[in-house]
């Protein structure tokens, strides 16, 4: 296992998760934009938003696949498959606690259940499996975060310990 | 108010409303709770005694011998205070779906509903009966640390009481009764919990959230001073307003309630929980009139969200969450009134309704010029709406009323065509959104207006029908003047303007449109329509005629200043649900637009 081919497998996860969640967009099948509901959480300006969350998704991927790294060095084994695993996980987490719950609550533009009136909220929130954001996105965001985690693992598996 | 109820209703105009921007109650003169959907304004019903008495449940709160109520808000809130008068003495029920507290862990939603005894001594009785789901979801009552709690799967409530008399736990009822003397003061509080462990406030906690509640609404109402015409009915339709603005997203639903009808007996009942593009430029006029900037900026872009979907295609309405599927299905309830059938979701959310892209088009232009730019993807996606105009306009489709027969060339529709198009052009030449086939734009504006001005105009009755080649006349074609079809010195507006006027208004009411609908029976009078023409006439100069059509409109609210969406004219009843945002979106604009053209006369 290497810290390095984590850090790069962290990169080029991400870089596919973006594209893959982008090109769900395109094609309708989405509303979910991770990068702008992280770039938001700075700014209103929405061009802006989009920039800054790109480089926040980027780092949150990096943090991400170290998180992984420390499981597969914890328990002394990575992997392709293992990775995936791991990103169903991360996958289901994310549309179930991290984005539907946590987000909301500290996401100074989103609603949550408890926004109330005369509060304004700016971006609906996600709801359960981000389902608020399209019926098909929990399979989208569950796929994209199954391929982030399998090339995480793959990367993380390469040379020798790091 | 001493006629209350009779066969377990009550008239639709007895019905105040309050609310905490994610749910809404409807509150009859009586004092019972005959609406409330929870968690959220579109969930299924805990109480719906507005649908059907014997299974919708309510929370009856009530004086035990003969009363009067009179009842108000408080100055500048969506708080309802209702003073009930008996032979004995008087009682204050002050009644609130209270706002988020200052920070200290309170319910997730919460009902407080608190009596203070004014004069003499006045037997109550309250009786909380839930009853989850449309009535169809089972529920169990326990008690928890003594307290009276509900619970239905993933839902509960408590009902928690102080000096208001020993709960006591029945089959399907908590109930109570106590004697209030004057100076003495009560509380029940009905604190609800969806997916989370139920919070049990403590009286002081109860306190201190309705004082903030009251506070905050009155802060929000001080940001939003309006000091023109029907200032009240203008403040009063902004706090209606702002009661259906879903907060966790900014939409706005179109009406608080489900399947009132629109005729007593009849089956023109809808669900209006969902937020109409047809709206969109009524609301967002409205927003940015009253000086809610923030309210509109989240308004557009939950809708520009919302629509993403399915763009270039708009969806006629979507979910509060910004879902767009809502199917319609029938629920086992009597309906008000023996109103059948009582309805959940809404097909007309699949009808092919042209419109929506000039209301959306007008919007975004809106929206544009309030914020002097437009965000590149925004702007791509206007443009791309315009091209979809272009494809689509020569189809028929159901128009702006939803009609349920064949489609047709709808006059309003096509109107509505050629402003998303002139709005689109206009964009473009101020470089606010790409231009991406202004020529193309250019020709399909002429085309609509050709087909407008030689299909849809009647040269023997000399004014705009209803639809291409009909004889009909329709309401909706006076918002070509309102939304920049026509200018209002446009001859064949002006005359379209008096034909309204002259055969579709009886005194201030004004029906939507003549001819079929593929509906059986009939309805009220449309409020929106009645505002639109008071807008109009004003518009066309006739500015004495609006402002008296605007104070006999006013005049039609009930006693705490709502509307519903039609009013029966031989009777003064209210039809359809309520509030209805569209009336009081319309009284908004024909508000200020009749102020406005009153101040450019007076100067």
């Amino acid at each position: 296992m290497s810290a390095w081919g984590t850090a790069a497998g962290g990169f080029v996860a991400t870089l596919v998760l973006t594209t893959v969640l982008r090109a769900a967009s395109e094609f309708k099948l989405t509303r979910a934009d991770l990068p702008f509901l992280l770039g938001t959480a700075l700014t209103a300006n929405r061009a802006r938003a989009k920039a800054i969350g790109y480089l926040l998704h980027f780092v949150s991927g990096e943090v991400f696949a170290f998180v992984y790294y420390a499981v597969f060095l914890a328990i002394g084994h990575a992997g392709w498959w293992l990775g995936a695993l791991f990103g169903l996980v991360h996958g289901l987490f994310a549309g179930t606690a991290l984005v539907n719950i946590l987000l909301p609550l500290v996401h100074p533009r989103m609603g949550s259940p408890l926004t109330s009136a005369p509060k304004v909220a700016l971006l609906e929130p996600p709801g359960f499996l981000m389902l608020n954001y399209g019926p098909s996105t929990p399979l989208v965001t569950v796929v994209a975060h199954i391929g982030y985690g399998a090339i995480v693992g793959g990367f993380a598996s390469l040379g020798p310990h790091g | 108010m001493t006629a209350f109820r009779s066969d377990g209703h009550v008239p639709l105009r007895d019905y105040a409303v309050i609310g905490d921007g994610r749910s809404a109650a409807l509150i009859a003169a009586d004092g019972s709770v005959d609406w409330l959907g929870l968690p959220d304004l579109d969930s299924p019903s805990v109480f719906a005694a507005v649908l059907d008495p014997a299974r919708g449940g309510r929370f009856v709160l009530e004086p035990e011998e003969p009363f009067t109520a009179a009842r108000r808000y408080l100055p500048g809130t969506n708080v309802l205070e209702t003073t009930f008068t008996t032979g004995r003495g008087s009682v204050r029920v002050t009644d609130s779906l209270t706002l988020e507290g200052d920070g200290t862990l309170g319910p997730m939603r919460e009902l407080q509903r608190r009596l203070d005894g004014v004069a003499g001594t006045v037997p109550l009785r309250w009786s909380v009966q839930p009853r989850f789901g449309y009535g169809a979801r089972r529920a169990r009552i326990t008690r928890r640390a003594g307290v009276p709690v509900v619970v239905a799967g993933g839902d509960a409530l408590a009902v928690c009481t102080w000096d208001a008399g020993e709960p006591v736990c029945a089959d399907r009822a908590i109930s109570g009764r106590l004697e209030l003397a004057r100076g003495r003061r009560a509380l029940v509080a009905m604190p609800f919990a969806h997916q989370e462990p139920l919070v049990l406030p403590t009286r002081s906690e109860c306190d201190t959230r309705m004082e903030h509640t009251v506070a905050a609404w009155r802060g929000w109402t001080r940001e939003h001073a309006y000091e023109g015409m029907w200032r009240d009915a203008v403040l009063r339709s902004a706090l209606a307003l702002k009661l259906l603005i879903f907060a966790p997203s900014g939409a706005i639903a179109a009406a608080v309630t489900s399947s009132l009808p629109e005729q007593v007996g009849g089956e023109r009942n809808w669900d209006y929980r969902f937020s109409w593009v047809r709206d969109s430029v009524f609301t967002l006029d409205a927003l940015l009139r009253l000086g809610c900037p923030a309210e509109a900026d989240a308004y557009f872009w939950w809708l520009m969200h919302a629509t993403q979907l399915t763009h270039p295609r708009l969806r006629v309405l979507y979910r509060l969450d910004g879902g767009g599927h809502a199917p319609e299905r029938t629920l086992p309830l009597e309906g008000y009134q023996g109103s059948r059938p009582v309805r959940t979701g809404n097909a007309a959310g699949a009808q092919v309704q042209l419109d929506t892209y000039g209301e959306l088009l007008q919007t975004g232009w809106l929206y544009a010029g309030a914020a002097g730019r437009l965000d590149g993807d925004l702007a791509r996606r206007l443009a791309e709406l315009a091209d979809f105009v272009c494809a689509a306009w020569r189809r028929p489709d159901s128009g702006i009323w939803e009609v349920r027969s064949e489609p047709l060339h709808f006059t309003h529709s096509k109107m509505m065509c050629w402003v998303a198009l002139d709005r689109a052009i206009d964009l473009s030449e101020r470089g606010l959104i790409q231009d991406r086939g202004s020529a193309r734009w250019r020709l399909a504006r002429t085309q609509v207006r050709d087909f407008v001005e030689t299909r849809c105009f009647s040269s023997r009755r000399r004014c705009y029908t209803r639809s291409a080649g009909s004889s009909e006349l329709d309401a909706a074609v006076l918002l070509g003047l309102l939304h920049g079809y026509a200018p209002p010195g446009d001859p064949r507006m002006r005359a379209t303007v008096d034909a309204v006027g002259r055969e579709l208004r009886h005194g201030p009411f004004v029906d939507r449109y003549s001819g079929e609908d593929g509906l059986g029976g009939t309805e009220g009078a449309f409020l929106a329509c009645s505002f639109w023409l008071a807008e109009c006439l004003a518009l066309t100069g006739r500015l004495d005629e609006a402002v008296a059509l605007m104070d006999d409109l006013v005049g039609l609210a009930n006693d705490v200043g709502l509307y519903g969406e039609e009013i029966d004219p031989d009777t003064g009843a209210f039809l359809g649900n309520l509030p209805q945002g569209l009336s009081h979106l319309a009284l908004i604009n024909a508000a200020c637009a009749i102020g406005s053209a009153a101040g450019e006369a007076v100067g």
